[in-house]
């Protein structure tokens, strides 16, 4: 048999002109070298003798870049986005088949998202193999170098998006160089994706400063946008009232008149003699009172949808007399027995509806200011749209 | 007239000298072998079955676990076999990355198995040290290169996974500085020892005839005398390109199969060599950039191999037109290594059966599949 490009050798089995226990000697004579060599450190590649040894816990070996143990996913720290898209390219092309993604929905319209609700890789079934951060298109899944993953607690390993997040600034610490090969391509795929996704949605879930950023600056956005194409369509003169306020206003004057009317009525019940007509009085003066703190309350909820910014403190009055109303109506049956109760029960009854009289006016005009906002903003979405 | 009897006993499966969790039923008269069966299967891992729900590409992480020692030679088996099918073009650039990571893996892996060898011996963890000194070093690379030391996972159809780092190539040549010491160190620590010789020599016989009809390859049939090497009868990749001699054996007792290792190392140093002079000038990039790794292979059958440091390694593929294949078959050098085992060991005596085990070079995850 003949070979190309070579020779074939036949290895030389016989003895050298050692002599019967020179060849052990030799071989000591290796270890000899090695062990003085021993006593100072190996420096490089290139020598063959010395300590090579890196004293683990201690003294680390500095990984090289491309080094991977285990998945991880990356977010920006600018924006605290998320790379990953919830494409679902890793889970297919992971051998073991440990990598689980739930898709985000916009809560709105109910359609998916291009980022991930829940990230889920299972640590102890892993086989580090890679292809997960091969096949990722958007560069979100990258593996770490993190190796000490010992544990006692085998479902501690079952990996969720929080215990996968890892900003781009680690990464960037671990692999500098392949970082800044996609790094162009990943951010501008990342912006893609950040305009695709709304409210919060895709925001690392632990970087709790960076969504409540994101919900301040989502809200001035909202506040924001309205008054500029205002200014362009005087749509609601100052001087007229739409239906919706007018209606609007109705109510709320209902509401303070019925809680005026109420210690009104009320006022000549406590009189002097404690007859049962008189208690009877009272207790028709605390049950109208409650009515119309019922009432004033009910005008007031159902205005409450319509004026999101300062219905608070009209709410608030409203429920606080129907609160009052209430308990002046629960002690009312009381009164034929107790006819000091009853009147007292009155007075309680009218003192906490005039304060919520006195709290209600207060109320329509921050509504007003409102309602014209959300009108406004309504006309200019209309004018937009045509 | 006094009369012996025989005794059949087990040597593993839990035993320190089996490398993994193999059986030997051996049948002794006093200390003498008179038979000696093989037992396989305990670490059975369905990784057949497992390729074939798989897709092609995801099979590339699981050749790494069959010969843990050498993970890249197992990815180029399975890379060419997958390349054959597909029909997919590599790279110049590529197929030297991969000829040079192949060769590393030689040389790590004789390392290796002499140090276990010689550990079989009784030369306890001496020779193993040095030998997993130099292995730690080729590590060191692979890591650099492919991000893990064992389970590399570096190639991909139509090249491998990524380039090489900067700093590879001044690691790589102080390296090739220090592999001809490290060899020689071995060679004087190996050679001429008396109680190496009177361990290997003459032990373990393996004649011509019986190696061929066993269908044994590697080191072990070259160690017989029969200058088979399929880098050389069927160049592969871009073996045809380089310059190396095969080395073979007079007898093929184990004494034959330790130097044919150590010659081997060197060989394959020659080869690194060449590659590095030749790395510069090739064309391409370290992937076919037309290359998919998502293959759907046309339906049809194939059947690729390569010479691993311990043989024959070849992937029979058919592929039914599906994205997963449909058989996937591994012809496993260690397995097919280990037959012979009887015949080798029988007439030897019972402390024989330790090193001539040894000398196959087995790794049990290759072994049973």
């Amino acid at each position: 048999m003949d070979i190309q490009r070579g020779n074939i050798i036949v290895m030389d089995r016989r003895r050298g002109k050692l002599r019967a226990g020179q060849g052990l000697l030799q071989g000591l004579k290796v270890v000899w070298d090695h062990w003085i060599g021993s006593f100072r450190k190996n420096e490089n590649f290139s020598q063959i003798h010395g300590t090579f040894t890196i004293e683990y816990p201690d003294e680390r070996m500095k990984l090289p870049q491309a080094y991977r143990n285990m998945p991880v996913l990356i977010y920006d720290d600018e924006t605290g986005h998320e790379l990953c898209t919830a494409c679902y390219q890793c889970a297919r092309a992971c051998p073991p088949e440990v990598i689980h993604i739930t898709q985000a929905k916009d809560p709105n319209t109910g359609k998916m998202v291009p980022a991930s609700l829940e990230f889920i890789i299972e640590y102890d079934a892993c086989m580090s193999c890679g292809l997960c951060a091969e096949a990722c298109p958007f560069d979100a899944i990258k593996m770490d170098h993190f190796f000490e993953l010992a544990t006692d607690d085998r479902m501690g390993l079952l990996q969720r998006k929080a215990d996968l997040n890892r900003p781009i600034s680690y990464y960037t610490t671990i692999a500098p160089d392949l970082w800044d090969e996609v790094k162009e391509g990943a951010m501008k795929k990342l912006q893609g994706s950040i305009k695709r996704r709304p409210g919060v949605i895709g925001i690392a879930g632990h970087l709790s400063d960076k969504i409540a950023a994101r919900r301040r600056e989502l809200e001035a956005e909202a506040a924001a946008a309205p008054p500029a194409p205002a200014d362009a369509a005087p749509a609601a003169p100052a001087g007229k009232l739409s239906p919706e306020e007018k209606a609007a206003k109705l109510a709320a004057m209902r509401a303070a008149k019925a809680g005026g009317a109420a210690p009104a009525a009320e006022a000549p019940a406590p009189a002097p003699e404690l007859s049962p007509a008189d208690a009877k009085a009272a207790k028709l003066a605390a049950i109208k009172a409650a009515n119309a703190a019922k009432k004033a309350a009910e005008a007031s909820a159902a205005e409450a949808p319509a004026a999101p910014v300062d219905e608070k403190a009209a709410k608030l009055a409203a429920i606080r007399a129907a609160n009052a109303a209430k308990a002046a109506a629960a002690e009312a049956p009381a009164a034929p027995v107790d006819e000091k109760a009853a009147k007292l029960a009155a007075i309680r009854a009218a003192n906490a509806a005039k304060a919520a009289a006195a709290e209600a006016p207060a109320a329509p005009v921050d509504e007003k200011a409102a309602k014209l906002a959300a009108i406004r903003a309504a006309n200019a979405a209309k004018k937009k749209s045509e | 007239m006094l009369k012996t009897e025989e005794l059949q006993i087990n040597i593993g499966p839990q035993h320190p000298s089996t490398h993994g969790v193999f059986r030997m039923i051996v049948t002794v008269d006093g200390e003498t072998i008179t038979d000696l069966k093989p037992v396989f299967g305990y670490l059975h891992r369905n990784h057949e079955q497992i390729a074939e729900v798989n897709t092609y590409l995801q099979n590339m992480p699981y050749t790494d676990r069959l010969d843990y020692f050498n993970s890249m030679a197992n990815n180029h088996a399975y890379a060419l076999a997958v390349e054959k099918l597909v029909g997919i073009e590599v790279p110049e650039r590529a197929e030297y990355l991969r000829v040079l990571m192949v060769e590393l893996t030689r040389i790590l892996n004789h390392a290796g198995a002499l140090g276990f060898l010689i550990n079989d011996m009784g030369a306890w963890q001496t020779q193993l040290a040095f030998g997993m000194r130099e292995r730690e070093k080729i590590l060191d690379l692979f890591e650099s290169a492919s991000g893990a030391r064992l389970m590399c996972n570096y190639f991909r159809f139509g090249g491998v996974a990524r380039d090489l780092p900067p700093d590879f190539m001044p690691r790589l040549k102080d390296l090739l500085i220090a592999m001809p010491a490290f060899v020689d160190e071995m060679e004087r620590l190996l050679r001429e020892n008396e109680i190496l010789l009177q361990r290997s020599e003459n032990i373990g016989i393996l004649p011509k005839e019986v190696a061929i009809s066993y269908s044994v390859t590697g080191p072990m049939l070259r160690a017989s005398g029969v200058p088979y090497d399929i880098r050389k009868a069927e160049p592969y990749s871009i073996y045809d390109r380089f310059d190396f001699d095969v080395p073979i054996g007079a007898v093929g007792d184990v004494y034959d199969r330790i130097l044919v290792r150590i010659e081997e190392m060197r060989q394959s140093k020659r080869i690194i060599e060449q590659i590095i002079q030749q790395l510069p000038d090739a064309q391409g990039g370290h992937i076919n950039p037309k290359a998919r790794q998502n293959v759907r292979p046309p339906a049809g059958d194939v059947y690729a191999r390569v010479e691993t440091p311990k043989g024959e390694l070849g992937f029979y593929l058919v592929s039914d037109g599906s994205l997963k294949p449909y058989r996937y078959k591994v012809r496993a050098p260690s397995f097919i290594n280990l037959t012979p085992l009887g015949d080798m060991c029988r007439g030897y005596k019972v402390a024989d059966v330790v090193v001539i085990l040894g000398s196959i070079d087995i790794v049990m995850g290759e072994v049973d599949r």
